[in-house]
């Protein structure tokens, strides 16, 4: 799913209340993986919260809610800003930044982060791919497509790098995304 | 028997054979999974009465010992009957953070107050097992897998 969607979303305990809602995606791993929430309160005029919510207190991501046990699963935001950087998290924001191709094509510029929930890892939730903003390049100029990522990617901030062979699997929607990022993924595997 | 039909039922004391009250809303336990108690109009004095004094929750009517089972409900049944702890209206959320819905009505046993099926806007029915919790925002019921 793309992470514009994750935003907003609520926030919900399985006692059904809305303890708070999702207010930024914190990264984790590179930007390779999802570390964890920050939260804003619910209503019209709460601001962010202190707290946040750490990817491995989320019950579960669904279409409608974030699901966690009870309120009690939230920390202290900075423990989990923390966390995501010893991963090799880069705190900065992939939004914007040009994706280059290592054959030294600009192949758009991102406009969403999309993620996945393996449960063959145990619930890891993984960045699989971005939403661009097609350039010259893919042929089809100014059109939003979808570039699936390997499992670790080399970011900037301004850059990114993607493998040439990633426009190879270049998808339109989300459905079937899912396929074309396990066939890359397994021809890298294949390659090297 | 649905809390639709069971709304505005007559509450008899079998001791005077008078009526007591009318049935108003229904007070769900989400850790039992079953009515909790009932919340009463037209009553002379309190307006709860707990699942456990009912003698029997009949077709016709509803009986009572005597009309002093009818208080408030004690400390139990006052945190249920609350706004946050209504059911019916509610969007319905599955574990997995899914909305299935709006919840229309619930259907129960007469006997022993569980909830046998959560009936949804959307035509789930949800069977009444699955229900996990009732908050100010949703009701939380188990994914089927």
């Amino acid at each position: 799913m793309r992470t514009s969607e994750i935003t907003k979303r609520p926030v919900v305990t399985m006692a059904g209340e809305d303890v708070a809602q999702v207010k930024d995606i914190i990264y984790a791993a590179g930007g390779g993986s999802v570390g964890g929430f920050t939260l804003a309160g619910r209503g019209l005029f709460a601001g962010p919260l202190k707290e946040g919510l750490a990817w491995s207190s989320v019950s579960a991501l669904g279409a409608d809610a974030v699901m966690i046990r009870d309120e009690f699963v939230l920390q202290p935001t900075k423990a989990i800003l923390e966390a995501s950087r010893a991963s090799g998290g880069s705190g900065a924001n992939v939004l914007g930044s040009q994706v280059l191709s290592d054959a030294g094509l600009d192949l758009g510029v991102v406009r969403d982060v999309i993620v996945s929930v393996d449960q063959a890892t145990g619930g890891h939730c993984d960045v699989v791919g971005y939403e661009i903003e097609a350039s010259e390049a893919l042929g089809t100029q100014g059109e939003k497509v979808l570039i699936p990522l390997p499992d670790t990617i080399a970011a900037s901030g301004e850059h990114l790098m993607v493998p040439a062979s990633a426009k190879e699997f270049v998808g339109r929607d989300l459905a079937g995304f899912g396929a074309a990022v396990d066939a890359f993924r397994a021809q890298l595997g294949g390659a090297s | 028997m649905l809390f639709s039909d069971a709304k505005g039922r007559q509450v008899v004391s079998s001791s005077t054979a008078a009526t007591v009250g009318k049935v108003s809303r229904f007070l769900v336990d989400p850790r039992s999974r079953a009515v909790a108690g009932v919340e009463l109009k037209k009553t002379s004095n309190g307006d709860m009465l707990r699942w456990s004094d009912i003698t029997a929750f009949g077709a016709d009517a509803v009986t009572v010992t005597g009309e002093d089972k009818i208080g408030d409900g004690g400390e139990s049944l006052k945190a249920l009957s609350g706004k946050a702890h209504r059911v019916l209206g509610k969007r319905v959320l599955t574990s997995t953070g899914d909305e299935l819905g709006k919840l229309v009505d619930i259907d129960f046993d007469p006997a022993s107050g569980a909830l046998t099926t959560l009936l949804v806007d959307s035509g789930t029915d949800v069977p009444g097992d699955r229900l996990l919790g009732i908050g100010s925002y949703a009701v939380v019921v188990r994914d089927d897998g």
